[in-house]
């Protein structure tokens, strides 16, 4: 008893220490009403429509809001027009262009209280100028097809305008790429178009609070290092519920994740955090610290093979790389299951996939039967000869930016070793990988993901005009070499039906003709996994292209 | 030389030469063991240490000694390898710059200066994206998986011959106004025969002392290569890459990141001290540098 | 001696100018470019927008027709614009370059002021217990990769104790100690791996001086070890050091790559690789230079000190062995 009252002091001391200690770690954690965001890439420029980057899209979302995008449902709705346009509802209407052919008109109407930041209400004045920047061949403007798709700019009202476009497109109501820019601050820059993307107030003066009509402002840029935002007093939505959100950058996935545990940041969004090992690795250890949300999305990671490399021209070859891999164990075992198995380029959570598909389950014994059957036989070394004595060797390359590919990629190799199919790993930066030996098709396999959007057309990389040559200066990224008159018909068809019903029905056939031709092995659709403590809610992340910050303003405090 | 150091020298001789051993006899090794470290096994990823696998698992199930020990041929050989290359280079240049002087000295040392300024990032991309099939080698090397590793050798030896060249050119400098030389030069002696026989064993002091340090240099250099990506390239492993790799699991697995790192340390230190060792055992006299 | 050094001008100013050209051709080399990166950021970007931007970024263009058109404005001293920022270059630098003096003077001097007094201390008790922890810690110093021990600073420091802040800048009005109690981590991590190499350089300098006769014989006098020390082999030991000194004076100013990437800190050695990596030529080139300018400007004083200096004293361990940090 005695003893236990002599500890006591000392005991205060150790618990008062303890709690500074404490108090100084997480200086963030007294003060609910910021939020500290940690990211792994820095936007370099801040002009919406311009260089085209995940983080710049990430911290704009909070800024400014497209006029239409797809909710966290993948619906298409609107965001700052009032009403989704359709045929339907009379507001889509189409029209007979001079030469005859067919166009469609498409009237928005702007929110009645949507206002830049320094006052200025969002009328239909900055779309006609946005759209005037957009087609300008001279400018930078990443869309710029978009734009020329539109012929002509109704100006109805203030706040309502119609588009005019030159085709009736499946997607004729959507114009998620419709970023507008203020044409009261962006026009005297706009005066010389050539030297606009130098003069542009978004990096000339990018805290100038009437470049942003969103629920918060940018009010300091620190280049490289952080981006302060606070609420807009102008937002026509929702009131935010945070004072203040700072965006750090930390580039290096491990540091990054030593600055979540110090208190330093407060949430990794799974748009640019962690890799998906590592998270699941923090799941492990800190459980009742945050929240995993994993995400599967439209990252596509697949391998492209080039049809023109004598061994994978063999349809057969093709169908044993994949019979020969077991993906359910690789992604059960390396990414705890987290990662669906992709049996096609379509994401199981888009309206247009097919419900079922050819797979190819793992299966030696049958890849073994179609390596015989193609002239592959196994040799006293362990790897497959042809008649001609050629071995079976082929090239995967893959970026050297991401750790999680490296590790796959030796999983690969490994199990195909097994197949009697000897596999080189290369490994290039994402630059010259994409830039150049996909670009010109210097390769046999490569890993990599594809980008995609909800019922975005695969023209890009299925049709057979797309695919790159000397002659076209490389343009198009059907870097297989596919050529199938029937995929390229689906596609034709696909872009032009205006009917959801008869279109979905095309994109099955389509899906399945993929999975049967087998231009590409799809591995899984990526992850990504968003760590968020267990105060935060509201965070709803979506899985494409649109980030969890268009809906900003839900994210609030846990009581 | 102090027997203390002398000791010194001959552990840290004898250091690098069991690490070197140790990992020429990988691959006896593994076949002793019955593993083969390119195999992944992904249900045995992060074990901890057993008979079978002394030290563990890696993240792919693969024996970590083992890795270690197939890396250190990686990573030894490229420090070696690259060490001497470079230090031939470095020797050439500055016994030519030192003995002719004039012109040909002058033009020579703004082109290390111009070499020590080099940004290596954009040709360490050049050099990883140029075909080297192209180039005329054979497609067995052309088309190896080490050729990540002949690229960083490469690289590392025609950046690195700098410190080298400056040592050396200083020495010749010097050597060449002594009696000998002259005296050599008298009796009809040939420039290269000069060069060869009196200027260079005199100047072999300094360049071995740089070449055992650039050795733990490169090593350290290799590593930092691994974590901008450009590195040793998979499957291949090197005492660098596995480091890199391990980083992101420093919380899971601490040991995957602290066996490589240790390894570095002991050889850059091996290095380092046997460079002084040979220093004084050369030229007592002289100054033990770095 | 001013022949000397007008010619030695001349000859930096031709190597800047054949670096220039060097320079861009050697990013002009690299295969691929970010306009193909861009499409994969943003799906709904044609093959067509790809071509105009590449033709709009003068991606298209022949290298030594960029190179020209750069150089012919660089010489009336207009460096360009960054690419990737769409800013004017030196006003991108400008922060970067305030940074960086921030971040490596900073280190710079904490490696000298343990590097320095260690070296000496080991140098007057070779052999002892003191010297052997030394040598040791400088060992330690040289061999540890850097951006292993700044995780390990920051799991350390940051993680587990919470005692520092685990990266970069403060955010918003911060004060100078705000400033400060950001850098100990990052200066920290980089001078312990610098102070190795200034103990190793100080000790064997100050080793050599001790041996010299003057030395002995001030010591034979009656002087005492310390002011033996300090006032006469000191000044005679300090020569090689500030030599070595000054050649890494110009890698300072290229950044610390590792080491900003590790705690996020904005300074040059980041700027150049993205810049490099992004294809922003006109940053990248006039980063480059700047450092390769600071470069030769370090030799040259390295060389004054080796042409004013006995050569015996030893010298050629030039910037080219600083490893990368």
């Amino acid at each position: 008893m005695a003893t236990a009252f002599a500890m006591k002091p000392f005991v205060r001391t150790a618990a008062l220490l303890l709690a500074t200690v404490i108090s100084f770690a997480a200086p963030a954690a007294q003060a609910k009403d910021e939020l500290v965001i940690g990211v792994t890439q820095f936007p370099s420029s801040f002009h919406p429509g311009m260089d085209p980057l995940l983080a710049k899209s990430y911290v704009l979302a909070m800024t400014r809001r497209p006029f239409t995008a797809h909710d966290p449902d993948w619906n298409l709705v609107c965001l700052l027009c009032t009403e989704l346009p359709t045929l339907e509802n009379g507001h889509a209407k189409l029209t007979e262009r001079p030469d005859g052919t067919r166009g469609i008109a498409v009237t928005y109407t702007i929110h009645p209280k949507a206002a830049w930041g320094d006052g200025t209400p969002v009328t239909s004045e900055d779309v006609v100028f946005t759209w005037e920047v957009g087609r300008h061949p001279e400018t930078a403007i990443g869309a710029g097809a978009f734009f020329q798709r539109i012929e002509k700019i109704d100006v109805v009202d203030a706040k309502t305008f119609t588009l005019h476009f030159d085709r009736p497109a499946y997607d004729y109501n959507a114009i998620n790429d419709l970023d507008l820019l203020p044409a009261h601050i962006e026009r005297a820059a706009f005066a010389d178009p050539a030297s606009y993307r130098r003069r542009t107030a978004y990096d000339a003066d990018t805290t100038n609070a009437g470049l942003y009509y969103g629920p918060y402002l940018i009010t300091e840029v620190q280049p490289g290092s952080h981006i302060v935002l606070e609420p807009n007093p102008t937002w026509y939505g929702e009131k935010p519920h945070f004072r203040k959100i700072t965006v750090r950058v930390i580039e290096n996935s491990a540091a990054l994740e030593a600055n979540l545990l110090s208190g330093a940041i407060d949430y990794i969004p799974g748009e640019l955090g962690l890799t998906l090992d590592q998270a699941l690795a923090l799941e492990k250890r800190h459980k009742d610290r945050f929240t995993f949300i994993y995400k599967p999305g439209l990252k596509y990671e697949h391998i492209p093979l080039n049809l023109e490399h004598p061994a994978l021209a063999d349809r057969r070859v093709r169908q044993a790389l994949l019979h020969a891999l077991d993906r359910d164990a690789l992604t059960r075992r390396l990414f705890a299951g987290r990662q669906p198995v992709a049996h096609g380029f379509v994401s199981p959570l888009d309206p247009v996939a097919a419900p079922d598909l050819p797979t190819y389950a793992y299966d030696p014994k049958k890849a073994a039967a179609l390596l015989d059957d193609a002239g592959w036989r196994m040799g006293k070394d362990g790897v497959r000869h042809n008649a001609a004595g050629e071995r079976l060797s082929l090239e995967l390359l893959t970026t050297i930016e991401d750790s999680t590919r490296r590790l796959v990629q030796q999983v690969l190799q490994s199990q195909w070793r097994k197949a009697g199919i000897e596999v080189r790993l290369r490994n290039e930066p994402a630059r010259v990988l994409i830039g150049e030996s996909m670009r010109r098709r210097q390769f046999t396999m490569a890993m990599y993901f594809s980008f995609s959007a909800p019922e975005l057309s695969p023209r890009g990389f299925l049709h057979s005009s797309q695919i790159p040559t000397a002659a076209n200066n490389f343009a198009g990224q059907n870097r297989s070499g596919l050529r199938n008159a029937e995929i390229d018909a689906l596609i034709d068809r696909i872009e032009a039906t205006l009917d959801p019903a008869a279109r979905r029905d095309l994109w099955y056939r389509l899906q399945v003709l993929y999975a049967q031709k087998l231009p590409a092995l799809p591995l899984y659709f990526r992850t990504d996994p968003y760590v968020i403590p267990k105060w935060l809610a509201g965070i709803t992340p979506t899985g494409h292209q649109g980030p969890s910050t268009l809906w900003v303003e839900r994210w609030h405090v846990l009581r | 030389m102090t027997d203390a150091r002398r000791s010194l020298g001959i552990a840290a001789a004898a250091t690098l030469a069991t690490l070197v051993v140790l990992a020429a006899a990988a691959p006896l090794i593994a076949a002793a063991m019955g593993h083969d470290i390119t195999e992944a096994d992904l249900l045995q990823r992060y074990e901890p240490p057993s008979l079978a696998h002394p030290l563990g698992t890696d993240e792919l199930g693969r024996d970590v000694l083992l890795r270690l020990l197939y890396g250190g041929r990686i990573s030894l050989t490229v420090g070696i390898v690259a060490a001497i290359m470079a230090a031939s280079i470095g020797t050439v240049v500055g016994l030519l710059a030192g003995y002719f002087g004039g012109r040909l000295d002058t033009m020579l040392m703004r082109v290390t200066d111009g070499v020590i300024a080099l940004p290596l990032l954009p040709l360490l991309i050049v050099l990883a994206a140029v075909d080297l099939g192209e180039l005329g080698l054979p497609p067995a090397i052309a088309e190896s998986e080490r050729v990540s590793l002949y690229r960083i050798i490469l690289i590392t030896a025609l950046v690195g011959w700098t410190t080298v060249a400056r040592l050396v050119r200083g020495t010749t400098l010097s050597l060449k106004s002594r009696d000998f030389v002259r005296a050599a030069a008298a009796l009809g002696a040939g420039h290269v025969r000069i060069m060869a026989v009196h200027i260079l064993p005199n100047a072999a002091s300094p360049i071995i002392v740089a070449t055992t340090l650039a050795v733990g240099q490169i090593i350290l250099f290799e590593s930092v290569l691994s974590f901008l990506g450009l590195g040793i390239q998979p499957p291949l492993p090197s005492w660098g890459n596995m480091l890199t790799n391990a980083q992101e699991v420093i919380w899971e697995a601490p040991l995957l990141a602290f066996y490589p790192g240790v390894l570095i340390l002991i050889t850059v230190s091996a290095c380092n001290l046997l460079g002084d060792a040979i220093q004084e055992w050369l030229d007592p006299r002289a100054v033990v540098r770095r | 001696m001013i022949r000397y050094l007008a010619e030695r001008i001349v000859q930096g100013l031709v190597v800047v100018a054949i670096m220039s050209f060097v320079i861009y051709g050697l990013i002009g080399l690299m295969p691929g470019d970010p306009v193909d990166l861009m499409i994969s950021a943003n799906p709904q970007l044609t093959t067509e927008d790809a071509e105009r931007l590449r033709r709009i970024h003068g991606l298209d263009r022949p290298i030594w027709e960029r190179y020209a058109a750069w150089a012919t404005s660089a010489l009336q001293g207009d460096f360009g614009y960054s690419r990737t920022f769409a800013r004017p270059v030196l006003e991108v630098l400008g922060p970067r370059l305030a940074n960086t003096a921030a971040l490596m003077l900073g280190a710079f001097a904490v490696a000298l002021m343990i590097g320095l007094p260690a070296g000496i201390y080991a140098a007057s008790r070779p052999g002892s217990i003191a010297d052997t922890l030394v040598n040791l810690a400088s060992f330690v110093s040289i061999s540890v990769p850097t951006f292993w021990l700044a995780l390990m600073m920051i799991i350390l420091f940051a993680v587990t104790l919470g005692w520092l802040p685990a990266s970069g800048l403060p955010t918003g009005p911060a004060g100078f100690w705000e400033h400060v109690r950001h850098l100990i981590l990052p200066v920290a991590t980089l001078a312990i791996v610098e102070a190795g190499a200034y103990v190793r350089y100080m000790r064997a300098a100050m080793i050599e001086a001790l041996r010299h006769d003057y030395v002995r014989t001030a010591r034979a006098k009656g002087a005492s070890r310390t002011r033996t020390i300090l006032g006469h082999a000191l000044r005679n030991a300090l020569v090689p050091v500030v030599t070595v000194m000054a050649l890494s004076f110009g890698g300072l100013f290229s950044g610390a790559l590792v080491t900003e990437t590790m705690f996020a800190y904005p300074g040059m050695g980041k700027l150049i690789f993205d810049s490099i990596m992004g294809n922003d030529y006109n940053l990248a080139l006039v980063a480059l230079l700047f450092a390769t300018i600071l470069t030769l400007v370090g030799n040259l004083i390295a060389d004054l000190a080796y042409v004013a200096l006995d050569p015996r004293i030893g010298l050629g361990t030039g910037p080219g062995t600083e490893r990368a940090r």
